[in-house]
């Protein structure tokens, strides 16, 4: 009874192993990463993008027609293009039917929304889409624009990070996250790394 | 007297591969039996010939030759989906058409009773090769009088060629080298030791000293290049396309009874392919309305395939998305089928964690829900201005990624579709350019220009473009577009 009381105990103590940033932190659940003026949101996807694909799991990228990544930034750091699946929605509801669609399958190790600053999803298909999620192992990422003030997606956001450029030594820019919420290793921590900037920006 | 063409494609597999790659035109290009330093070189173009990679080498050998090579395999499924694609069109050229069994990319067509219709042969030929030239296939086209005649000098020449009488096609035979044919490597060597390098001089030889020496094989090619065994023209005979009709008592608009309707009709239809020995590549729905007149739906697959739930969820799919805006009075379902692949193999391969063919079946769902044009991929290009370096493409089938090793890690624009204007800037601005409002506070720092200049021809352009990095952190690009006078936004690092 003791030993299970301490068990109990030191399942409500965070996590003193470090975690990298990597796909292994996002697979099963429900993420958001979000970046206000100085972001690097999209920068850090990418690089979970080109995770995903070095370990063979399909991706898929549902956003709007108004924006996108721009591709050759996306194929410098390596990315397969013709892998890499772009799903044209228009607005939240439409990027979350599509997206349902897609976890459905379980064919997707990796499924980015990227929702901008149009971020109403509603909770019923947050749910479906977490579930969905957990049960495939697919990682589910939201990309918002908004600042960390400002509430995430949902309650059944398991993991929620800002991605920001916090300082800049040419020619290297310096990206780092840090974790507003996450349900299983709790908030707080962080990770950087340093980007070069693109072609005429150094 | 009956005519008759011979339509080569040289090197189809290494077409195919350039039709689907068309961004490694310019490289040295390979067709390799698969994707191993232990592959083989299969095809080659003039550019990895130029690098002296050849046929038969491994991919580890080609690759040291020239780091330019680009190479892949291309299964035989996608050629025979493309010898089958090239001979529906072919259909409309010619009433009978023949694909050749031993080599795809050869077809033999009947030209007896087109001149009439065409003017000349030599226009109908022509024609053949302009249509297969607009689907991105270089094709030759020689009309003559016999199968193997045509088959030879088509295999020895380019362009079209038409032949008049049957005594010039006999004399053009004999100048045809033995190594452009299907010919064994080791009896084409052991003639070349007797200085037999073309037909001529090997229809000189004794056929039946021929058979001797050399096989059945040799005596065949002698008796056809001879004119003594001349196959007849034997032409697929396709069956009528699989399709149903309904012509309803009343214009209906309620989806759920239009599906129930579909869902009666759609299960005979894939009976009746399975009784071909067929499956549904594409299902084509038309519908006529009472008032808006015809309507057309394309539902594909992901994969050919004869389960009745899959493509009836990919019709519903399709028509909840959309409102019957008129009652439709009449049905049309129109079925296109292919021959199924063989997978029997694939039980004994090692499968990947991710199902592609799920996902390829999930990607057909979002196709029918959004329409065929949500599903794309990004193609790179070599255009001038950063809206023209790169396209987008509708995907239609997912393949495994071939990432590259990731060497630099770099930031990543955003690009907006259309720019978006700036206002003015003002010639004095006490407090910096607010370029994005009074929130970002004023420019900070400003990388650039970097001019694009160009289009005289067509439409001037002038633009120069800058990163313009707020007070609160936002990277913008922007540009400055001297023709329009006015600043833009483009982008923004993210």
């Amino acid at each position: 009874m003791k030993a299970a009381f301490s068990d109990l105990q030191r399942g409500l103590e965070p996590s003193r192993t470090p975690v990298s940033w990597g796909l292994a932190s996002f697979r099963g659940r429900f993420a958001e990463i979000s970046g206000g003026e100085a972001t690097a949101a999209l920068t850090l996807t990418m690089g979970l993008v080109a995770e995903a694909q070095q370990c063979e799991e399909p991706v898929a990228w549902v956003t709007g027609r108004d924006s996108s990544f721009y591709p050759p930034d996306v194929a410098a750091v390596g990315i397969d293009l013709s892998a890499l699946v772009v799903v044209w929605a228009q607005g939240a509801l439409e990027a979350a039917r599509a997206a349902d669609l897609l976890l459905r399958s379980g064919a997707f190790g990796f499924v980015v929304l990227d929702l901008g600053s149009d971020d109403d999803l509603p909770l019923a298909a947050q749910t479906r889409l977490a579930a969905l999620a957990k049960k495939h192992e697919t990682a589910l990422l939201c990309l918002t624009r908004k600042g960390r003030e400002r509430p995430s997606l949902g309650s059944l956001i398991s993991l929620r990070a800002e991605a920001t450029r916090t300082e800049r030594a040419p020619p290297l820019f310096r990206c780092e996250t840090l974790i507003l919420k996450d349900k299983r290793q709790g908030p707080g921590r962080t990770y950087a790394e340093l980007c070069y900037g693109p072609d005429g920006l150094s | 007297m009956d005519r008759m063409a011979c339509l080569d494609l040289p090197a189809f597999p290494l077409q195919l591969l350039l039709r689907q790659h068309p961004e490694w035109r310019g490289h040295p290009v390979a067709v390799v039996d698969s994707d191993q330093p232990r592959g083989i070189v299969l095809w080659v173009n003039a550019s990895a010939r130029a690098a002296r990679i050849l046929s038969g080498m491994s991919f580890a050998a080609a690759l040291s030759l020239s780091g330019d090579l680009r190479a892949a395999p291309v299964p035989k499924t996608q050629i025979d989906r493309a010898v089958v694609a090239v001979s529906r069109r072919l259909r409309e050229h010619s009433p009978h058409v023949e694909p050749s069994a031993e080599e795809p990319g050869v077809f033999w067509l009947d030209a007896s009773g087109l001149e009439p219709l065409y003017g000349s042969l030599d226009a109908w030929a022509a024609g053949i090769e302009t249509d297969l030239s607009a689907i991105g296939l270089s094709a030759v086209v020689v009309v003559g009088f016999r199968r193997f005649a045509t088959y030879a000098l088509a295999k020895s020449g380019g362009g079209v060629r038409v032949l008049r009488e049957a005594g010039e096609e006999q004399g053009a035979l004999q100048d045809v080298p033995l190594e452009r044919l299907a010919i064994a490597p080791g009896t084409r060597d052991a003639l070349a030791k007797l200085g037999v390098h073309d037909l001529g001089a090997f229809l000189r030889l004794p056929s039946e000293g021929i058979r001797r020496r050399y096989g059945k094989a040799a005596f065949d090619l002698h008796r056809m290049a001879s004119g003594e065994l001349n196959l007849p023209l034997q032409p697929e005979r396709p069956g009528p396309p699989v399709t149903a009709h309904l012509i309803l008592d009343r214009p209906e608009t309620d989806v759920d009874r239009l599906m129930y309707l579909i869902e009666t009709r759609l299960p005979p239809l894939l009976e009746a392919l399975a009784g071909r020995g067929q499956v549904l590549e594409e299902l084509r729905l038309l519908f006529r309305f009472e008032r808006l007149g015809e309507h057309k739906e394309r539902i594909r697959p992901a994969a050919p395939t004869l389960d009745v739930r899959q493509v009836l969820e990919l019709i519903r799919l399709r028509l909840s998305a959309t409102r019957l805006p008129d009652g439709v009075e009449e049905l049309h379902l129109l079925t296109r089928a292919v021959n199924p692949e063989q997978r029997q193999l694939e039980l004994l391969a090692a499968r990947p964690r991710r199902d592609l063919e799920a996902a390829n079946r999930a990607l057909a769902r979002v196709r029918a829900a959004f329409g065929e044009q949500s599903v794309v991929r990004a193609r790179l290009r070599s255009g001038h201005l950063p809206e023209n370096s790169f396209a987008w493409e509708p995907l239609s089938r997912l393949e495994s990624a071939r990432p590259r090793t990731r060497l630099q890690r770099r930031l990543v624009r955003r690009l907006y579709r259309r720019p978006i204007p700036l206002p003015p800037r003002p010639r004095h601005e006490p407090d910096g350019w607010m370029l994005h409002g009074l929130e970002q506070g004023p420019v900070v720092r400003v990388w650039g220009p970097y001019v694009i200049a160009g289009g005289w021809w067509v439409r001037a352009l002038h633009r120069e473009y800058h990163f313009a990095e707020t007070r609160k952190g936002e990277l913008l690009w922007v540009f400055y577009d001297r023709v329009r006078r006015g600043w833009f936004v483009h982008g923004r690092v993210e």
